[in-house]
């Protein structure tokens, strides 16, 4: 049996978009957009990590017209991602460059440069703040004046730049160094992945990954449906430049090139101990890295993504977390849960020929007696 | 001074020094406006520390901007929605392009600005370095 089109729901679904708005006015409040900017920071950057599109105002704008749902805020995005030209690739960019405002390491106290703890719920009490209730703008604006007062003593005159804890090692001779790979990478939003895939598929397709799904499965991994529990190297949250080359201009030299602005990543190292056979027939365990990044500062899921990295680098069929087909099929915000809410949508077609073969099977008496 | 350094400051500094030159060059030349300020993305191609190998980290939202002057053309881009900085940053890129006597002065009002921002930068960080751990063995 075949689709058919239906219709008549035309007035009902006038009807329940006036009701969405409805709902969204009803309580007498607006949100400014600059308010979710300037107080709703981490969930701005979950969506513009899981829609892959760094533009935190077009972010705050798809959270109040979803009313606060991420699904919904994501997928905003990614349609409005689709109206716009892409313009330009950018130069490589090189994480060194960050200007780090935190940096911390679970492997070793003393890092070059030091642990930079920054602005991290880490170390707060998971205690309801009921003086919030209360908050006022003018309480607010005197806790600032004061913090700034603090800090007006203290000087500086250069900015510094942190090296990576990895590089460390690497001059010390305990990890593997790998000489700079400049294969152009494959865009997963050009070509639809194929299996077996590429190291640059599977970041791409990990750092746009949903929050909560890439987190389960790297947490999965932990418990033991994977064969990676790593120690965290360094996980690293600042800006880096980005820079574009001129369109025409030939004979270009680096310096040629545009600073357009930065953006804000969290950036993962992970050490995942794993034992090696040598020559001699014996097993050594060495070291192997597992990478994660994400847009704004999500360090869940750019510890989770290191995870599913290093699981997916080394496939076993026994866990599913190092099944790339498993892993990258299910962790896009707008595929599952485009695919599960579609779900909701008119099957009638299909069901009714399911309960018309149910049916004919009991009309034929052939329905065992149980 | 080179598009680079130049563009890093005009952008850094959020727009006013790049309104006072454009205006500079605009009060003494025509200019056609070749792509209106309008917006689009820039795919983020970067290098991963495990391996060292390159793949796609995701799109920003730029503006984009290109202008005429004298028969040469500037190109203006910045992350995020800033429209009017888009435009004077393609003005300022026409001007070097083409060379315009108004340049000459320029670079080193762009070098004091580019030290008052390396200050601020400088001064942003030391005051995340509060928050640097200062380790204690403890005795046991």
């Amino acid at each position: 049996m075949g689709y058919v089109a239906v219709k008549g729901g035309t007035q009902a679904i006038e009807a329940s978009i006036d009701r969405l708005k409805y709902d969204r006015l009803k309580g007498n409040e607006i949100v400014e957009i600059n308010t979710i900017l300037a107080t709703m920071r981490n969930l701005v950057d979950q969506v513009m990590s899981e829609a892959s599109l760094y533009a935190p105002f077009l972010a705050a704008l798809a959270i109040k017209q979803a009313g606060g749902s991420m699904e919904e805020a994501v997928f905003l995005m990614r349609a409005h991602r689709s109206t716009l030209p892409r313009s330009y690739y950018s130069e490589t960019v090189e994480v060194e460059e960050m200007f780090v405002e935190r940096r911390v390491s679970a492997s070793f106290k003393d890092i070059p440069g030091g642990q930079l703890l920054g602005a991290t719920n880490d170390y707060t009490h998971r205690l309801l703040d009921f003086s919030l209730v209360e908050e006022t703008l003018e309480e607010n604006k005197q806790w600032l004046s004061d913090y700034q007062k603090e800090l007006e003593k203290i000087e500086a005159s250069e900015v510094h730049y942190f090296p990576k804890v990895v590089d460390y090692l690497r001059a010390e001779g305990l990890f593997d160094t790998y000489p700079l790979d400049n294969t152009s990478p494959k865009d997963v939003t050009k070509e639809s992945i194929q299996f077996p895939t590429g190291r640059s598929e599977r970041l791409q397709v990990l750092t746009r990954g949903q929050t909560g799904a890439v987190t389960a499965l790297g947490y999965a991994s932990l418990r033991g449906y994977g064969q990676v529990h790593p120690t965290i190297g360094e996980v690293r949250v600042g800006d880096v430049p980005i820079h574009v080359k001129h369109p025409y201009e030939k004979n270009q030299d680096e310096e040629d090139n545009f600073y357009i602005g930065e953006i804000k990543v969290t950036e993962v190292e992970s050490f995942v101990p794993v034992p090696v056979k040598k020559t001699n027939g014996n097993e050594e365990l060495e070291f192997d890295i597992g990478y994660g990044i994400s847009f704004g500062q999500n360090e869940t899921k750019a510890i989770a993504m290191s995870i599913l990295d290093q699981c997916l680098e080394s496939p076993h069929g026994e866990f599913p977390t190092h099944d790339e087909e498993f892993v990258l099929l299910h962790i896009d915000s707008v595929e599952a849960t485009g695919f599960i809410s579609h779900l909701k949508l008119p099957h009638y077609v299909t069901f009714q020929s399911k309960l018309d073969s149910i049916r004919q099977v009991k009309k034929g008496g052939k329905v065992d007696a149980d | 001074m080179k598009r680079k350094q130049r563009t890093e400051i005009l952008i850094q500094d959020g727009g006013s020094l790049a309104e006072e030159l454009a205006s500079t060059i605009t009060a003494n030349y025509n200019y056609l406006e070749i792509i209106k300020p309008q917006y689009g993305m820039t795919m983020i191609k970067m290098r991963e520390t495990a391996k060292k190998s390159l793949f796609y980290l995701g799109e920003v939202l730029i503006t984009e901007s290109k202008v005429e002057i004298e028969q040469t053309i500037g190109i203006g881009i910045v992350i995020g929605m800033e429209k009017e900085l888009a435009k004077h940053l393609a003005i300022i890129d026409a001007a070097y392009r083409a060379d315009l006597p108004e340049t000459k002065d320029w670079d080193t009002q762009l070098i004091e600005k580019g030290k008052q921002i390396t200050a601020q930068r400088a001064k942003e960080q030391a005051e995340l370095f509060r928050s640097k751990v200062n380790f204690e063995t403890m005795e046991v």
